[in-house]
């Protein structure tokens, strides 16, 4: 049985069409004009259980509405949703029982209570016993330092421990699935990699199931096996991050920093590496070279004996530059 | 195991509440004022009128009336309205769906808190403030019980009104204006601001038709009463118990469709 199946599911959105100014505004009050607006577009999706899944798109794709179905907030239009064998919004409750969720922008936890307060609270209404929630709170106690949280209330968290304190109270319950709504959304680095590792081992330790919504590359590099990604409510892509990194990512950008004049070297280099793009900036020299047809260490072999290089570089297409590339030219 | 789900939320609510140690103070300052208000206003309308006893109560009896109404408002109003539109409109209504629990009971359970505070802080002093003062205005009997399981049934009507009204901010995405409406109507009504026995004939035999007056005017009628009769009592709380039931009945049913049209903020 799969974690998440989700077949032909798509979600419309009846929206009244609104009218601009006084006049239009006053219309809308008896108008009947509306539109519906296709927010999920026949998704198809099966998810195991333990796997880490990045569903990425540009804002407005259509990735909350989709988790908000599979939470049983929302009624698809048509298709069938199964989560841990439930149909979420036939069977809410139930549902609820094993999911965790976290919404960047918002907290479950109560805001006026020491954040201990509200992990006994969600013991309770999830009925957590006490042998588990211990081994919870012993198990989250190896992972980060909370011990300083537990007795802070949540108003007087900063965003990163807040987040933070967020995902640990999706986990508690013990969840067979979590989905994380932009966990990073607005946080600094080093907050960024603790959540990561954070999340990381807390699926190692657990298998559970992760739903990943993020603007951050970094995110779906440290984490995601898999990515999704949709726009305009229709599915691009669903296939292993490696796969896509190998489809695109044949090209590796070398860069190298050598003595003298720029401009003229990169002539020079021009000239004698006539198959591959280069251009110059203030200091680097970069190099693009598609593996399929030369290996990078030869062309640094061949650049090393005529160049004394200084310093070099190499990088990897980005998760980044794939997403860009699928906007634009598509992926069979 | 099924009720430490609802106790644990009840347990929320009070340290809550407490944490705004503040707010307590403030409600009781406003609510003294209100009743300085009402104390003049209702001694002009006696002394405009020329008689000791207006619509068969006397001063004193209207005075007792209004200050134990308004403990009872301060005591039972929850303000859920407010809550469910503010959620709805932010978006945070998302996070209260997703946990274990019918909404309507989670929504219910995490304010029971209050309950509790508001008894100790303003309903128990309030009461024993007006037993003193007033020498045996209220009387120590069967009534008390009575007036105990008729607020509680009170609440429940209450509450399913205020879920019902909430329920209504999913279509109209806006609360202060229905908000408002209900409070007016719930207060006029129920006979928190006028007592029922001051409203014209016509009125009044509608007001006993309505669910309203099982919220207010229907504990304080029992508490009131010092010599109460098998018959009125039965009345007031078999009207009281089916209004309970009707109530719960329609807020589970409108809730039920509505839910199905839920369009929460972002996608």
């Amino acid at each position: 049985m799969y974690s998440i199946e989700m077949k032909n599911v798509s979600k419309e959105f009846k929206v009244l069409n609104r009218h601009e100014g006084l006049k239009g505004s006053l219309k809308d009050l008896f108008s009947r004009d509306y539109k519906i607006i296709r927010a999920v577009d026949n998704i198809n999706m099966n998810i195991e259980q333990g796997e880490i899944v990045g569903y990425l798109g540009p804002n407005g794709a259509g990735k909350s509405t989709t988790i908000k179905m599979m939470t049983g907030v929302l009624e698809p239009t048509s298709g069938e949703i199964l989560v841990g064998g439930n149909v979420p919004y036939k069977n809410r409750t139930k549902n609820a029982q094993e999911i965790g969720v976290v919404f960047g922008q918002r907290s479950q936890l109560w805001w006026a209570l020491p954040l201990i307060e509200s992990f006994k609270i969600l013991k309770d209404i999830y009925g957590v016993s006490d042998e588990d929630y211990n081994n919870m709170l012993t198990l989250y106690q190896s992972l980060v330092d909370i011990e300083p949280l537990l007795h802070k209330p949540v108003r007087q968290m900063s965003l990163g421990q807040r987040t933070l304190s967020d995902i640990l109270a999706a986990f508690l319950h013990n969840p067979k699935i979590v989905f994380l709504d932009e966990p990073t959304i607005g946080l600094d680095v080093s907050m960024k990699a603790k959540i990561r590792t954070l999340i990381h081992a807390l699926n190692k330790e657990k298998n559970t199931t992760v739903i990943l919504t993020t603007h951050d590359m970094g995110d779906v590099d440290a984490l995601c096996q898999r990515i999704v990604i949709i726009d305009k409510g229709k599915m691009l892509y669903d296939n292993d991050t490696m796969h896509l990194k190998n489809f695109f990512g044949s090209y590796r950008t070398l860069k190298i920093r050598i003595d003298g004049n720029l401009k003229q070297q990169t002539e020079k280099i021009k000239f004698a590496l006539p198959d591959f793009s280069i251009s110059a900036d203030e200091e680097w020299i970069s190099i693009l070279i598609d593996e399929e047809k030369a290996k990078v260490m030869e062309v640094l072999n061949q650049l090393q004996s005529s160049y004394e290089i200084r310093d070099m570089q190499l990088e990897e297409i980005s998760t980044e530059d794939v997403i860009k590339k699928i906007y634009e030219e598509g992926v069979e | 195991m099924k009720i430490k789900k609802f106790l644990t939320l009840t347990r929320a609510g009070i340290i809550e509440s407490l944490q705004f140690r503040l707010g307590t103070v403030v409600i009781i300052i406003g609510n003294i004022l209100y009743l300085i208000v009402v104390y003049f206003l209702w001694k002009a309308i006696y002394s405009s009128a020329g008689t000791d006893i207006v619509n068969g109560m006397t001063f004193s009896d209207t005075l007792i009336y209004l200050v134990l109404a308004t403990a009872l408002f301060n005591f039972m109003e929850m303000y859920i309205v407010w809550e469910i539109g503010r959620n709805i409109q932010s978006g945070k209504i998302v996070l209260d769906l997703i946990k274990p629990m019918k909404y309507r009971q989670y929504m219910f359970w995490s304010y029971s808190g209050s309950f509790i505070t508001n008894f100790f802080f303003t309903l128990l002093p309030t009461f024993i403030v007006v037993a003193i003062v007033t020498h045996g205005a209220i009387y120590f009997g069967i009534n008390l019980l009575l007036f105990i399981i008729s607020v509680i049934i009170a609440v429940s009507i209450n509450y399913s009104i205020d879920f019902i009204v909430g329920t209504i901010c999913l279509y109209t995405e806006s609360i202060w204006g229905i908000n408002i409406m209900k409070q007016v109507i719930v207060m006029l009504l129920s006979g928190v601001t006028v007592p029922i026995a001051f409203f014209p004939e016509p009125l009044k035999s509608i007001v006993y038709h309505l669910p309203f007056q099982s919220i207010y005017n229907a504990p304080l009628s029992v508490l009131l009463d010092g010599n109460p009769q098998l018959n009125t009592v039965l009345t007031t709380i078999g009207t009281q118990l089916f209004w309970c039931v009707t109530m719960i009945a329609l807020s589970k049913l409108f809730w039920k469709v509505s839910i199905r049209k839920i369009t929460v903020n972002g996608g």
